[in-house]
């Protein structure tokens, strides 16, 4: 070999395969440090939690001003024993008003950033997709999670600021009011990963300890409570330890909470990715599993197209003429070729059906009416060379399931009822919708027929009636087994009725959408 | 008569198709990879392009050689193209003629293999036919 120096050696080692993390076990010690727990939640799903904080703030500004209002009704109050209210509670009711319709604002602005941003990618078919059409847009200043991220910040900083005013107003100590702190400790431990919530409470005790050392303390404040009597008096030393014994079994509380909440959450959060990530894989195998049928299906049918067009061109005169044996014979090599052509893609058909899991389906809405029109399109070259002729009474009902499958479904019986058919037949379409939502579809010929002894036998993969081989030769036996395969898949009933020698009728019964305003 | 590009990888396929488009009377050039074809078409202007989709080293090729002369060169844009594949409609991310689009299939027409020879001869008239008239 004579070695060109002016070549440089290129190296490519091949990366090992990507294997699905193993799940952790029941027994493993989950304390939320691992990767997957510190995730924070999605977008979709922090976006939707900060409308429910907003929306639970109303209810808060609507609790503040009520208890405003009792300043109104003196005997009210003096009747429980409590204090007047004075301006205060309009007062937080007012900034938090305030600070909500900010936050909504923000919100919807992240909401609006994120419909901007395009649609995701995996909306045009797979396989094939240009890549300038993936190009991510780059003139959003600021991400939607970004947005989203301050906003519950802000709103949290904001609601625990607020909140030690409440607690103030309505008792620091005397009453139960420093447990409302618990509420944000244990929503942060839901919205953020453990670091991230340990702030929050740090956050909670920092501002509950400042209102406490400004009014027991420091006594800078002067002491308030929602009662109108004192119960203690504050000069003295025993109750002092007491108000100190109180707040650190508060704080002690609060500490214990976060904890069992964090902990919690941490553990939901990784079996949510777990899932997440499952699911992504199980689809990402579900796409690279169609695009090797595809080439498989390239692979194994094109060399049939070259020796079928290669036995063409004799047949058809292209290189001289041939005598007539031979030609017999390369007829017969056109013939095979042809049906090897669609034994292979009925083939592929099948193990593709049978291979795919029920949740890797994409099901979508399907009009009736659309899909036997495209389907009788295809199969309407066959009919005309046959003579067939259609006859429809189709309404249109709603079908969910993956279009693909259910294509593939009447494309056989309709090619079925074709080919069944003697020449210049009639082949019947209906479909209609029963009350109960179900919808009905027939597909009838007055073609050859089927015996009843072989009629429990017609779905079984390469069976062909003795009738059915004289009348057709060119057909694979597997089209009635996708059709059962796709049948099983989406729970459709399929009701046969042959007579020998005058025809056959398929009735196929689809389940009801679950959700009937579906119905067109 | 009309110079033809067959670009396809199966060069026995490509030949039965060039033997019967000759005794049309047309010119018939072969190439067997998008790369090659985009050369030859640059050195000379086909009538039409006959096109396979998958190819050895891209299974999308085809597509990408049909976008390339639709969308980046203005003297290829106009060339009608047939595009000859093996794959179809029946697999779920399958094409056929229905899915021809100016962004992601940008061809005239759409041929399934195995093809029937008559059915090539009318689509390759008739598309020689409608550039013709548009020019």
């Amino acid at each position: 070999m004579v070695l060109d120096k002016s070549i440089k050696v290129a190296t490519y080692e091949l990366p090992l395969a990507e294997e699905l993390p193993a799940p952790a076990s029941c027994g493993e010690d989950q304390s939320g440090d691992g990767r997957t727990s510190e995730r924070p939640l999605s977008q979709a799903l922090l976006a939707q939690n900060v409308s429910w904080f907003c929306q639970l703030r109303w209810l808060v500004i609507a609790i503040l001003v009520g208890y405003g209002i009792l300043a109104f009704f003196p005997g009210l109050i003096r009747y429980f024993g409590l204090r007047s209210p004075g301006m205060w509670p309009f007062v937080t009711a007012g900034i938090l008003t305030a600070s909500n319709l900010v936050f909504l604002y923000f919100a919807r602005r992240a909401a609006s950033s994120k419909a901007g941003a395009g649609q995701p990618e995996g909306t045009q078919p797979a396989g094939t997709a240009s890549p300038e059409k993936a190009v991510p847009r780059r003139h959003l200043r600021m991400l939607p999670s970004t947005i989203t991220m301050v906003n519950l910040w802000g709103q949290i900083i904001a609601d625990l600021l607020v909140l030690t005013a409440v607690v103030y107003f309505v008792g620091s100590m005397e009453t139960s009011i420093a447990f409302a702190y618990l509420f944000h400790i244990v929503v942060s431990c839901v919205f953020f990963h453990r670091r991230w919530s340990l702030i929050v409470t740090f956050m909670a005790i920092g501002m509950f300890a400042a209102c406490i050392v400004a009014e027991y303390v420091l006594k800078i404040l002067p002491p308030m409570s929602l009662f109108a009597e004192v119960p203690l008096d504050q000069n003295e030393p025993s109750v002092l330890i007491v108000l100190a014994l109180n707040f650190f079994l508060t704080i002690a509380i609060w500490i214990a909470v976060w904890y069992l909440a964090s902990h919690l959450s941490s553990v939901v959060r990784q079996r949510d990715f777990e899932l997440a990530e499952t699911n992504r894989r199980l689809v990402a195998a579900q796409e690279e599993r169609s695009r090797h049928m595809l080439v498989t299906t390239h692979q194994l049918k094109a060399p049939f197209a070259a020796i079928y067009s290669n036995a063409q061109l004799l047949e058809r005169g292209y290189c001289g003429s041939v005598p007539d044996e031979a030609m017999q014979i390369i007829q017969r090599i056109s013939a095979r070729c042809r049906r090897l052509t669609a034994e292979i893609q009925e083939m592929l058909q099948l193990a593709n059906l049978s291979s795919t899991s029920q949740d890797a389906l994409v099901r979508t809405r399907i009009v009736s009416s659309d899909l036997l029109l495209w389907c009788m399109s295809q199969v309407d070259p066959i009919a005309r060379e046959r003579g067939v002729t259609f006859k429809t009474d189709i309404r249109p009902v709603a079908l969910v399931g993956a279009e693909d499958h259910f294509k593939m479904l009447l494309i056989n019986l309709l090619s079925n009822a074709v080919v069944y058919s003697h020449k210049n037949g009639l082949v019947h379409i209906g479909c209609r919708r029963e009350p109960n939502g179900e919808a009905v579809l027939t597909i009838a010929d007055n073609g050859i027929g089927i015996a009843l002894d072989k009629l429990p036998h017609i779905f079984e993969e390469h069976y062909r009636t003795k009738e059915a081989v004289q009348h057709n030769k060119e057909s694979s036996g597997l089209g009635l087994a996708i059709v059962k395969h796709v049948a099983e898949r989406y729970r459709i009933r399929i009701r046969v009725q042959s007579r020998l020698g005058s025809g056959t009728q398929f009735e196929l019964t689809f389940p009801a959408p679950q959700n009937h305003s579906e119905n067109p | 008569m009309a110079y033809i590009l067959i670009v396809d990888d199966d060069e026995d396929f490509a030949h039965t198709a060039a033997v019967v488009l000759c005794q049309d009377g047309h010119e018939v050039h072969i190439e067997l990879d998008t790369g090659d074809a985009t050369q030859s078409m640059q050195n000379r202007h086909p009538d039409l392009v006959v096109l396979d989709v998958m190819f050895p080293e891209n299974p999308s090729a085809g597509f990408e050689l049909a976008r390339f002369m639709r969308h980046k060169n203005n003297n290829l844009k106009d060339i009608p193209i047939l595009m000859l594949t093996a794959i179809n409609t029946k697999f779920p991310l399958g094409f056929g003629a229905k899915d021809i689009d100016e962004d992601w299939l940008p061809v005239t027409d759409f041929l399934e293999k195995p093809v029937d020879f008559d059915l090539l001869r009318q689509k390759v008239t008739q598309l020689l036919g409608r550039a013709d008239a548009a020019n």
